[in-house]
């Protein structure tokens, strides 16, 4: 699923940076070349590993101790991880901290980039979860979620089958009340306005039919699995067909 | 404890299962030793400098993204000085000649890479003729039967593929190398050991130790190394095959250039005799190679016996009659050294008597009253051009087999390591397609490498390299299995098998569409990057072998058997149906 998590990420990213600051803004094409980002859920550090190999400043922070352990020991194998790397080009780092969204959000430092990507499907104060992250942005700043709509779809999919035919999953990991919908995470940010900035503008302004934001400031791609090619695709934009954003999908929005 | 006892072996560093034995104690003491010791940090190590390995430098170089953000280094054994300052007269050619598919030229162009190989050395093929050693039913595949479109230049003429000596595309490769500075080459070089590094829960890297002492830590190993690859053995891959009871004699062969009205050498010929297909494949107008795979005794007798007796022989074998071929045979295993060039003139003219072989027909050699010059006979273009003499010092031969890899890319402790061209397969040469398939796989990983390294992937993970095995295994697989059946298919003599593989290739020249969509499949279109249109050849070539089926049952083929390896045979014939590659 990572590489396109990491698809999305950067080619959101490089849309609305070649948007704003034309096509020459970019080189080679990377655009999170020297970006602050925050990874909050890292787990294992699947995505911080190649948000730093890109050349960002990655930090990637996680509730569970023994998870920062093991990111940590597994990064240390790649010499291209290591603050001390010798490489001109690799302007990235990477930094492990056992800490959560909550606590970090108390420190000054602000993220041009914050993803948490399957993590809100767990959590159990959605709002209060996305807020914080929303408020670890700078201003301009890009969040990036993972997760699992609330559809039978996914219950079959998720729980069901991972859980209790194939046994992918320890059973009870997911629990099917907790999952959020796009069009639920849509109008959170229709409504949502920062807490320093009470009179400013909300965050996805207007939608067209069928609850699609405007490009520019949110956007919802589904992740399917294709099983014969054993790999992630994500469906084209603006698809809403049956199976499309009705089970694992991605969520981009801008802090204005 | 010496060094030089493991220096051509390679093993698995297996401290986890407790082994204990003389090697695995020089493994850990190196371990011990060179922990201490500098480990010089790489992404890439290709293992290997031939063909396939030089292009996968080649490939990964060409691209900005990956060689501003992977260190690769390229290891050969050998020195590579000498395929560099290869420079041979423009009349000489080397007898280790490959037909390069069209998909396979289109790639090394993209690459960058063709730009830099001596295209007057090459020649394309512009129709191929194969037929049955016995029955003679054959089949004719021509360029002109392809659409207008698929030529890579407005100016080039069309054609199915190109025939290139090695070491031109070898030299191509590294000068193409010498213009990407973030690509390293160390030659004169031997891989002593690999083993994994060992960290604490496992997932340690490859640590190559090279016979100049340095120690090379890599993020992914390419096996490039050949059939006998150690990056194989270090990554537990076993792997499945046979020899073959063949050996593939080669050499460059010299003859009389085609006259005015005859088409130009640039038709490859290939008879399948029951001892193995002979191949004669067109270089220049006066020259051409040979690839003669036949019994182990007799290639051993024909290399060592006179150059004049080898190039009677050769005319021979394109011409004779089977039963006449099986004659001369056991006349040069059982005459030995003494047989003399003349011997073997009078027993071939002999023969061409009593199978009343007309003087004026192309199907005469030794008796052969054609005139260079004059109006040629009718079925001149049915057999390749008289062979004049052969080129000193070009005979050669090596063994033939068949191996395929379990998998292509390592898992557990052999991790991070991933196996391209004959470290993969290596296949029968009849249908030329080993060094095709060889730049199919570097090919594809270049770009699985390219696209992990724009998401940030890992490039030495599972992850990462999957899509390169899924793409390959089984598109090779199907190549490999059907050239193998091809070769068993056509070393039969049993009556009905002749009858029902001529029956069916003889059926199949009729069907134009099967030709185009085999051909299509052989890679002679432009259908690279395109799944859909190769969907489609396949498509249309199930089809054509159904049809076959149906003519090859109203003609009441009894046993279906025989029709169903026809309908295999004559079907990957026609999709493998390149030119017999000499590579190694």
């Amino acid at each position: 699923m990572n590489p396109v998590r990491m698809q999305f990420v950067r080619e959101k990213v490089l849309e609305i940076t070649r948007e704003e600051h034309g096509e020459e803004a970019v080189k080679g094409g990377n655009p999170l070349q020297g970006l602050d980002i925050l990874d909050v859920g890292c787990g294992g550090g699947l995505l911080s590993e190649s948000l730093a190999r890109l050349g960002a400043h990655t930090v990637g922070i996680d509730a569970s101790e023994s998870n920062i352990a093991i990111a940590s020991s597994h990064a240390s194998a790649d010499p291209r991880l290591s603050a001390d790397s010798s490489r001109p080009s690799s302007k990235g780092s990477l930094v492990y901290r056992h800490i959560s969204a909550e606590e970090i959000l108390k420190e000054q430092k602000r993220f041009d980039v914050v993803c948490s990507m399957e993590v809100l499907e767990h959590v159990d104060n959605p709002a209060g979860f996305i807020s914080s992250c929303a408020e670890l942005l700078k201003p301009g700043g890009h969040l990036f979620l993972s997760t699992i709509a609330r559809t039978p779809l996914s219950y079959v999919l998720t729980i069901l089958v991972a859980e209790h035919i194939l046994r992918k999953v320890t059973p009870g990991t997911h629990t099917h009340s907790k999952y959020i919908n796009p069009s639920e995470l849509i109008s959170f940010f229709s409504k949502y306005r920062s807490p320093s900035d009470e009179e400013g503008m909300s965050w996805i302004t207007r939608t067209y039919e069928h609850g699609l934001p405007m490009r520019t400031e949110a956007e919802v791609r589904g992740m399917v699995y294709i099983p014969w090619k054993g790999q992630w695709m994500l469906t084209p934009r603006g698809a809403s067909g049956w199976g499309t954003t009705h089970c694992n999908y991605l969520f981009w929005v801008r802090k204005p | 404890m010496s060094l030089s006892s493991t220096s051509s072996r390679v093993f698995r560093f297996a401290s986890k299962k407790g082994i204990s034995s003389p090697l695995l104690q020089v493994g850990r003491n190196i371990s011990t030793t060179t922990s201490a010791t500098h480990h010089e940090e790489l992404d890439v190590v290709i293992v290997g400098g031939g063909p396939a390995g030089l292009a996968l430098a080649s490939a990964l170089g060409a691209s900005q993204a990956v060689r501003e953000s992977l260190r690769i280094t390229l290891v050969e054994a050998s020195d590579l000085s000498k395929v560099r300052d290869w420079d041979p007269h423009a009349s000489a050619f080397s007898n280790r000649v490959s037909s390069l598919t069209n998909n396979s030229r289109h790639f090394l162009k993209d690459v960058g890479a063709w730009d830099h190989v001596e295209v007057s050395r090459t020649s394309p093929v512009e129709e191929m003729q194969v037929w049955d050693g016995i029955s003679d039913a054959r089949i004719t595949f021509s360029a002109s039967e392809l659409d207008p479109e698929p030529t890579m230049n407005p100016g080039e003429t069309r054609q199915m593929a190109r025939l290139t000596e090695n070491l031109n595309l070898q030299r191509a490769l590294l000068r193409h190398i010498a213009t990407l500075s973030e690509v390293r080459l160390l030659d004169n070089v031997k891989v002593h050991l690999i083993q994994q590094e060992e960290r604490e829960g496992g997932g340690g890297w490859p640590l190559v130790h090279l016979s100049d002492g340095r120690v090379l830590r890599t993020r992914l190993l390419v096996g490039a190394d050949g059939f006998n690859s150690p990056v194989r053995s270090y990554a537990g891959i076993s792997s499945y095959g046979w020899a073959y009871d063949t050996q593939a004699v080669v050499a460059t062969l010299s003859h009389a250039p085609r006259s005015a009205f005859q088409a130009p050498n640039t038709v490859k010929y290939q008879r399948f005799l029951p001892t193995g297909p002979i191949a004669f494949l067109p270089l220049s107008p006066t020259v051409s190679s040979l690839v003669w795979s036949t019994k182990p005794a007799l290639a051993a007798a024909l290399v060592k016996s006179d150059p004049m007796i080898l190039t009677s022989m050769i005319n021979a074998a394109f011409r004779l009659p089977e039963v006449s071929m099986r004659h001369l045979h056991r006349f040069i295993l059982e005459t030995g050294a003494s047989l003399t060039p003349i011997q073997i003139q009078e027993e071939i003219t002999w023969r061409e008597r009593s199978h009343d072989i007309d003087r004026h027909s192309a199907y005469a050699s030794a008796t052969s009253d054609v005139v260079a010059a004059g109006i040629p006979s009718h079925d001149s273009d049915m057999l390749p051009p008289l062979v004049a003499s052969i080129q000193p010092g070009t005979v050669a031969s090596f063994p033939l087999r068949f191996n395929h890899a379990d998998a292509y890319i390592g898992e557990g402790e052999g991790s991070r390591t991933v196996l391209v061209g004959d470290a993969a397969h290596t296949i029968h040469p009849l249908a030329g397609q080993g060094l095709n398939m060889g730049l199919g796989d570097v090919e594809s990983l270049a770009r699985c490498i390219q696209e992990a390294v724009l998401q940030g992937g890992d490039i030495g993970s599972h992850t990462a390299l999957s899509p390169y095995a899924q793409e390959r295994y089984f598109e090779n697989h199907k190549i490999m299995s059907a050239v193998d059946k091809l070769h068993k298919l056509y070393s039969s003599t049993l009556e009905p098998v002749v009858w029902a593989r001529s029956v069916g290739l003889e059926v199949l020249n009729e069907f134009d569409f099967v030709k185009a969509a085999i051909m299509m499949n052989a890679g002679a279109y432009s259908v690279r990057g395109n799944p859909a249109a190769d969907a489609t050849g396949w498509a249309m070539a199930a089809k054509g072998v159904e049809g076959l089926a149906t003519g090859a049952a109203t003609a009441k083929i009894v046993g279906q058997g025989i029709v169903g390896m026809v309908g295999i045979g004559v079907q990957n014939l026609l999709r493998t149906m390149g030119t017999p590659n000499q590579q190694k």
